[in-house]
């Protein structure tokens, strides 16, 4: 803005933009909490997905539940969709905007207001980092459990959206047992408390199912997180396999033999590569998949199940396995996993990040049909995975430039998706539905069930108007974005 | 328009996103057009599709501080650095940023006369109370100088511009260290008289260039260079890549930051009795991100001070970047809020920093800063 | 293909049918519960839910087990494996646990009931067999429907059959207790307490894992007490009081004449019950329109309100 410019306004006020909406979500929050540039509204079409949504509507960057509350009912009145957004780091297309609705990004609501030891909880508000929480809680002695690999990126909102995994949600559990009260916005403005610091809530689980809905329920303007003990003992195990079979088969024989290990990752020798290069933390390229095993607890009896790991792993043809020395050994390992998939952009500059749960029995299988599908549809694959859940993590590796090459990424990808429902697993596991898998969704339910799936939502936004067009599969209600694209070309250029 | 950036390079980044919370401008204002992944979708809407250059495209890239802070952070190795510094050029040059007063004010700076003019009236102007505290200038700066005298013809020590003009206590200081430690060196003075970082930064790479040219042709080829700016050495060592020549990139194979040469020398230092302060280690962007030879600092201050410690920011820049505390005052200031807090939080007696900018910078929000080079000197002749 | 995916299992095709889609019904376990969410209308027909483990893959950690079963038949079958789940032990139906959505008390080590339902299949309002969650142990595909029927007292679905995350049972499990014990100090030196039970004097403590992990344990018990070793509490009885963990530190002068408090937890089990503020106008009005929604003809357990004790 030139000098001229800001005078001009400081003298006579913000001028107005010709459009109600705009000007009244000014009005509420500030206008330069409120973008409506083109080139930005482009940037906010994305994710960190293949999906585009397009150019959004308003961007609205909110700093408190009264913000919230008013651009919900400003929305409203103009009969706007909203979408929340945190650090863009989905992988769904769950937070892009479909039929150009008003976007509220939380990035500015970004306070821990509260470490309550007694309670074993932290009041924070959604924009709040996950990796800046647990570095916040360290010197206390806890963290926050869900660590996804994006977790030095994504804010908390987004990991209550998306009901967000990571590798050590083995042990821990995934964000839903990680948060026991919610502060949210509904579509119509209504502000719920959800859940509550006692033991166990009165009513209806809405905390529970509030986790997870991807943005479609409403908005997260505040969350009370469970504080997650650090644990005195750790170890990181590395065993290297001649095959992923080998790698896959040592996972089911510790989850049979009864052991829950923090955290059990497997990569394959084509992401392996990729990772060392970056990271150099010592994986070993030649090995043809590694396990990235690790155990917590007492000091008393830590190498126990450390050593039944490294046991059962020498039973499946291990060919080497190494315990973590330092602390700085296991960083780097633990760097180099969650790092993983931004890593292959040394080998193709786009990649399409799968995400389906098997049976763990089924691995090994399920694997080697992965790489034929691969094979068949001339694409290239890398297995990254937290096996200790059967969350499989199959990497499609592509240059986006090459004519064709995106139907035959997402014929692969289809495949994929039908392998790991035949073997009896799930559409997804972390990364949620969003509009990658919609479409999926009646190979996992009958119609009846989707019934219901919708009868929650409504129960929460009757109109559906928070973040509409995702989750459910078209012929739903809350699916049918046909009347969310007819936005008049006019409106924001 | 085309922004001339390289197609691949450009295609490198896959929007993962992990660059977001090492980029300052992203963490002060939560605002993704203010974030390496959003310059970069930004870059291509421009270079791609033809998109228009809006006031708010140029702003996002005018308000990127060029730390560099994402390069490391990012897993599918973005030259990001790069892509901003042509992104600028390409831009300046069509007029479109970088002003003619600024490209005025750079000039001086290839010029030690002018530049010593400027600075003693600037000296001046200090003590009439007509300098705005913002711009980082706290102490008094001397209106005359006595100049740097060789201490042998081991390496040379990189002396520049405006550090020359405002810190020429810390070039003495680190001479003296070298000294102790038998390196005798020849201070650069006219042979060298700028590094052109700045300009590059405000997409003047021609004027870089040139400063680049006159530099390579003064030096003796044989000898090891010595910076104790990081923002300066940082420079130097890409000449290789800004001029792409054979004799530019053995120039920048000689290039040395101070503390980095110093760490492979230490055991030539006499042991001394530590100065009993904690000293907290902010490392510059331009030396952690881009030299990425900060653990140097670590290594040669840990026989000097009682105590180091670590900041908790990851590294996160402190606003100076070079020119930017001027050009850009609110988020400069916004950022270095969060530098001071990391310092505050660990509670130091003194912070070291390698960077003349960095220390200016932090120093006009009253943080002690100091020199490694200064610290050591101390210790030495305490 | 979607076919495929409505039942063809004759035993929940019977239930369904029984349910119907009219008329006043509730599902009736083993009563040891009856009584919460207020009396049911007299007109509800009573249904037994199917019993029986449909199928159990110990290696996958899972079991698939009819709403009708006892949890002590279930946890006696997975016993034999070495496993048990997050359902609580008091003489109940597994259908019941869930729709009560109530947790063991010894929480710390058998884990958290709702996060242990990972499908549920239930009747609707209109007979239809529903089904939400899956079969694995991680999944985030679609809503979370099993957290909704979880705790629902029947009001939105008459569970027919649950699939359950099993646990392993770790190695050693000991009791001790002390009197005069503080059980909030214990709390914060223990890292893993099966349980801490507090009566306001004695503090009773389990202990569990690893052979070597109990010991240590034991030894820094001595540090807080005179502990000595007891025999496996009963579950307490009376009423159930939800409160936060720090809460609990002022139970002894909060008037009541007897309770057992499970510390780290925040449940009192008292011999009154607990006054509760209603829940607020918003989620009220999302209660409303849930019930609503699932059952539009208030068939299902009418009469029962969740929240009322």
């Amino acid at each position: 803005m030139s000098i001229i410019e800001r005078v001009r306004r400081t003298i006579s006020g913000p001028e107005s933009s010709g459009d109600p909406l705009l000007d009244e979500l000014r009005a509420a929050l500030s206008e330069d909490r409120v973008k409506i540039d083109g080139a930005q509204r482009s940037l906010l079409g994305k994710d960190a997905s293949v999906f585009d949504g397009g150019n959004s509507g308003p961007i609205c960057y909110p700093t408190t539940t009264d913000e919230v509350v008013a651009i919900m009912k400003i929305a409203e009145s103009h009969d706007r969709a909203v979408v929340p957004r945190g650090a863009g780091t989905g992988l769904a297309g769950g937070a892009i905007p479909l039929g150009a609705p008003v976007v509220i990004a939380v990035t500015k609501m970004n306070q821990i207001l509260e470490i309550d030891e007694d309670n074993g909880i932290a009041w924070v508000e959604p924009g709040v980092i996950n990796l800046d929480l647990t570095r916040h809680l360290t010197p206390l002695g806890y963290h926050f459990a869900p660590d996804p690999s994006s977790q030095q990126v994504c804010t908390i909102g987004g990991n209550v959206a998306n009901n967000s995994g990571g590798p050590h949600c083995l042990a821990y559990g995934v964000t839903n047992s990680h948060v026991v009260a919610l502060e949210v916005v509904t579509a119509s403005g209504d502000v719920l408390m959800l859940g509550g610091l006692d033991a166990e809530p009165d009513g209806y689980d809405l905390r529970g199912v509030f986790v997870g809905s991807e943005g479609t329920l409403g908005i997260t303007t505040k969350v009370a997180v469970r504080l997650t003990r650090n644990r005195p003992a750790v170890r990181t195990l590395l065993l290297s396999f001649s095959n992923t079979r080998d790698a896959a088969n040592t996972v089911s024989g510790v989850v049979a033999a009864g052991i829950v290990p923090a955290a059990m990752e497997v990569m394959d020798q084509r992401i392996t590569v990729a990772v060392e290069n970056y990271v150099n933390a010592g994986y070993p390229t030649d090995a043809g998949a590694v396990l990235l095993a690790e155990v917590d607890g007492p000091e008393a009896g830590i190498d126990i199940d450390a050593e039944r790991i490294r046991q059962i792993g020498l039973d499946n043809n291990a060919t080497d396995v190494r315990l973590a020395g330092s602390e700085e050994e296991r960083a780097a390992l633990w760097k180099g996993r969650k790092t993983a998939f931004g890593a292959v952009a040394q080998i193709a500059p786009d990649y399409y990040l799968h995400d389906t749960v098997v049976p763990r029995s089924k691995l090994a299988d399920v694997l080697d049909e992965i790489y034929e599908i691969a094979d068949r549809h001339d694409v290239l694959v890398m297995n990254v995975f937290h096996a200790g859940d059967g969350n499989l993590h199959p990497l499609l590796i592509f240059d986006g430039r090459e004519p064709g090459v995106l139907d035959r990424i997402h014929a692969a990808g289809g495949d994929i998706i039908t392998a790991s429902l035949d073997a009896g697993g799930v559409l997804s596991g972390e990364h949620g539905i969003g509009v990658e898998k919609q479409k999926y969704m009646d190979r996992l339910f009958t119609p009846d069930d989707l019934d219901h799936q919708n009868r929650l939502r409504r129960a929460f936004d009757p109109v559906c108007r928070a973040n509409p067009g995702k989750v459910l599969p078209m012929g739903h209600s809350c699916a049918d974005i046909q009347q969310l694209r007819s936005v008049p070309a006019e409106v924001w250029g | 328009m085309d922004l001339k950036l390289d197609a691949d390079d450009l295609n490198t980044c896959v929007q993962c996103g992990l660059c977001l919370p090492h980029c300052p401008t992203f963490r002060v204002t939560g605002d993704e057009s203010m974030s390496p992944r959003g310059r970069i979708h930004l870059m291509r809407e421009v270079q791609d599709n033809n998109a228009p250059l809006t006031d708010e495209v140029l702003e996002s890239f005018e308000t990127c501080v060029q730390c560099r802070g994402c390069e490391p952070a990012c897993p599918s190795s973005v030259p990001y650095g790069y892509l901003m510094e042509q992104t600028r050029e390409t831009l300046a040059d069509a007029g479109h940023m970088t002003p003619t007063w600024q490209k005025l004010a750079f000039k001086p700076l290839a010029n030690p006369t002018m530049l010593q003019a400027g600075s003693s009236a600037l000296a001046v102007a200090q003590r009439l109370k007509l300098v705005p505290k913002r711009l980082g200038i706290s102490e008094e700066l001397p209106i005359r100088r006595k100049p740097l005298k060789a201490t042998g013809e081991d390496v040379y020590f990189f002396t520049g511009c405006v550090m020359d003009a405002w810190q020429r206590d810390v070039h003495a200081a680190g001479m003296r260290v070298l000294e102790a430690a038998g390196i005798g060196s020849i201070p650069t003075n006219e042979l060298a008289p700028c590094c052109g970082a700045l300009h590059a930064h405000a997409g003047l790479a021609d004027d870089t260039r040139n400063l680049a040219g006159t530099m390579m042709a003064n030096l003796d080829p044989d000898k090891p260079i010595l910076v104790d700016s990081a923002g300066c050495g940082a420079a130097m060592k890409d000449y290789g890549h800004l001029l792409g020549t054979e004799a530019a990139k053995a120039f920048s194979a000689r290039v040395f930051d101070i503390q980095e040469y110093l760490a492979d020398h230490l055991e030539a230092l006499p042991t001394v009795q530590p100065l009993d302060l904690r000293v907290a280690v902010q490392d510059p962007c331009h030396l952690r991100h881009v030299q990425r030879a900060h653990q140097a600092t670590r290594t040669v201050l840990a026989p000097h001070v009682r105590e180091l410690v670590e900041l908790d920011d990851d590294g996160l820049c402190c606003g100076a970047g070079g020119a930017y505390s001027v050009l850009q005052p609110d988020l400069s200031g916004d950022i270095r809020d969060r530098k001071v807090a990391a310092i505050d939080r660990v509670t130091p007696d003194a912070v070291a920093s390698a960077n003349p900018g960095c220390s200016m910078h932090l120093g006009a929000a009253g943080v002690p800063t100091i020199h490694p080079m200064e610290l050591i000197d101390r210790a030495l002749n305490a | 293909m979607t076919a495929v995916l409505y039942t063809d299992d004759a035993v929940l095709l019977d239930f369904a049918a029984d349910v119907g889609s009219e008329g006043a019904v509730a599902i009736e376990g083993a009563r040891t519960r009856w009584g919460l969410g207020g009396p049911l209308e007299e007109s509800a027909r009573l249904l037994a839910a199917p019993s029986g483990i449909v199928e159990y893959v110990p290696e996958e950690m899972i079991v698939t087990v009819r709403a009708g079963t006892t949890v002590a038949d279930l946890h006696a079958e997975l016993a034999e494996r070495g496993q048990w789940t997050a359902l609580p032990e008091r003489g109940g139906t597994v259908g019941g646990a869930v729709a009560v959505g109530q947790n063991d008390f010894r929480k710390p080590a058998r884990g958290e009931l709702r996060s242990a339902v990972l499908q549920v299949r239930y009747v609707s309002s209109e007979g239809k067999i529903v089904s939400g969650g899956g079969p694995t142990v991680k999944n985030v595909s679609g809503f979370d429907i099993p957290r909704l029927i979880t705790g629902s007292l029947g009001t939105l679905g008459c569970i027919a059959e649950v699939i359950l995350r099993t646990n392993p049972i770790p190695a050693v499990e000991r009791w001790f207790r002390a009197d005069g014990a503080d059980p909030f100090a214990l709390q914060r030196v223990l890292l893993d307490p099966g349980a801490i039970l507090w009566d306001g004097t004695s503090t009773t403590i389990q202990l569990a894992g690893h052979g070597v992990d109990v010991e240590a344990d034991i030894a820094l018990l001595a540090d807080h007490g005179q502990f000595a070793e007891v025999e496996a509490p009963a579950a307490p009885t009376g009423h159930r009081w939800s409160m936060t963990p720090a809460e609990l530190r002022n139970l002894p002068t909060a008037g009541l004449d007897a309770f057992i408090a499970e510390v780290g937890v925040g449940i009192v089990h008292a011999s009154s019950p607990q006054p509760k503020p209603p829940l607020s106008a918003s989620v009220q009005l999302v209660h409303e329109r849930m019930k609503a929604e699932f059952d539009p003809t208030n068939r299902l357990n009418p009469g029962r309100v969740v929240g009322v004790r």
